[in-house]
């Protein structure tokens, strides 16, 4: 029995590459200058700026984001987007960045922040067990830090790629001292003991699982109506290690507010044996459905601006995943 | 000599069967990058070794190793590194 999760069906990377040149270029201008800006006068006196930061964003954004933009608020909103669709998603992606710098160093005056489904990850922390945290490009990551950095008694450690946004990350580094350390970076054969390792000493482990940037093995599930190439990897560690998983979001819901949840995902991500294939594509879509519905719910909170569903260029994928 | 050949063909057969690969184990060079380019394998695939390293020769391998890059280099390395530090 092979590996059966074909590593032909990977995302391209160029796509990626692209995204990634195209945030980091977008958020440093002008998001740089809010930031410092907001760390010094606070966020009464700066979040104004929102609106003109994300009419810039919208004006000077790469068309081809704008579309992909589009053609995901027509999947997730079920209609035609209306130019103030657009506003909202750019606003509300805009609004989070804007809250890392708040987030990130613990000024939480102001913040509402609701959290719901605790219990899931509570019982995990109060037996030491462990767990995997899967969230995604859905929202903030940041006020999932925030929370961790607020008492959680075990160690919490995110799975990301340093390169990425190595530049914003080192900006809010220097506000938040320690967020470095608590990236575990993926990438290196070692990664993964890392990963394991903290796990057994009862921490959590935060992963976004929604993009395979660097041609990590994906599997092409139904989201929003049409199969997307969502990365194995996250499911993956998680059966390797027998650890439990729970999902985790935080969802931007105004202003300075947002919702934390947390949601039961599965006790244990257990593979056949014989067919290791199938048994990853079912925990994935099982993902992929929950995502899904959080972005019916909160359409205006996904940050993937890109041709996630590779629309345009299609991968040479099996005929029944892209009918 | 034998026994390192001996060995480094024991963990290739451990490598093929622990992660399902389609290769032979006979044709993993000894030589050749197990990551990226070569076998390409990744972290998780590491992981999975690792495991199976040491529930056959009953030692852990550790992140905090900074030979880790030079272990997982490639076949005869990894070998290597078992040989020195097997316990069964």
């Amino acid at each position: 029995m092979g590996r059966g999760v074909s590593r032909s069906l990977t995302l391209p990377a160029a796509t990626h590459a692209g995204w990634a040149t195209q945030r980091e270029r977008g958020s440093l201008g002008g998001m740089r200058l809010m930031a410092r800006l907001a760390l010094r006068l606070g966020w009464g006196a700066v979040h104004w700026l929102l609106y003109p930061v994300t009419a810039y964003f919208l004006l000077f954004s790469p068309a081809p984001q704008r579309a992909a933009a589009r053609r995901y608020l027509a999947r997730a909103l079920g209609r035609a987007p209306a130019r103030r669709d657009l506003f909202r998603l750019y606003f509300t992606f805009a609004s989070t960045i804007l809250d890392r710098v708040f987030l990130l160093s613990g000024r939480l005056r102001g913040y509402e922040i609701r959290v719901s489904g605790l219990e899931a990850v509570q019982s995990r922390v109060d037996a030491r067990e462990g767990c995997i945290l899967l969230g995604a490009h859905l929202g903030s990551f940041e006020v999932l830090r925030a929370l961790a950095a607020s008492g959680c008694p075990v160690e919490v450690r995110a799975l990301m790629y340093e390169d990425n946004a190595a530049q914003a990350n080192a900006f809010f580094n220097a506000i938040a001292p320690g967020v470095a350390a608590m990236v575990i970076p993926l990438g290196r054969p070692d990664t993964m003991l890392r990963a394991k390792e903290c796990l057994e000493r009862g921490g959590l482990i935060g992963i976004l699982a929604d993009r395979a940037p660097h041609g990590e093995r994906t599997v092409p599930v139904p989201l929003l109506g049409a199969p997307a190439a969502l990365p194995v990897g996250p499911h993956l560690l998680a059966s390797v290690l027998g650890a439990p998983v729970v999902l985790a979001f935080g969802l931007w819901t105004g202003p300075r507010r947002y919702e934390i949840r947390f949601e039961s995902f599965s006790e244990r991500i257990r593979l056949d044996r014989a067919d290791r294939a199938a048994g990853l594509a079912a925990s994935v879509g099982h993902y992929a459905a929950r995502v899904e519905a959080l972005c019916r719910e909160h359409p205006y909170n996904w940050f993937n601006f890109y041709d996630f569903w590779q629309e345009l260029d299609p991968p040479c994928a099996p005929a029944d995943a892209t009918s | 000599m034998s026994t390192t050949v001996d060995l480094e063909a024991e963990v290739a057969k451990l490598i093929v069967e622990s992660l399902h690969l389609e290769v032979q184990p006979a044709e993993i060079a000894p030589d050749a990058p197990l990551f990226g380019e070569g076998l390409g394998l990744d972290s998780i695939d590491a992981l999975e070794i690792a495991l199976a390293i040491s529930r056959r020769y009953g030692f852990q391998l550790r992140s905090d190793d900074e030979r880790n890059h030079r272990i997982f280099a490639s076949l005869r390395s990894l070998a290597a590194h078992i040989e020195q530090h097997r316990t069964r």
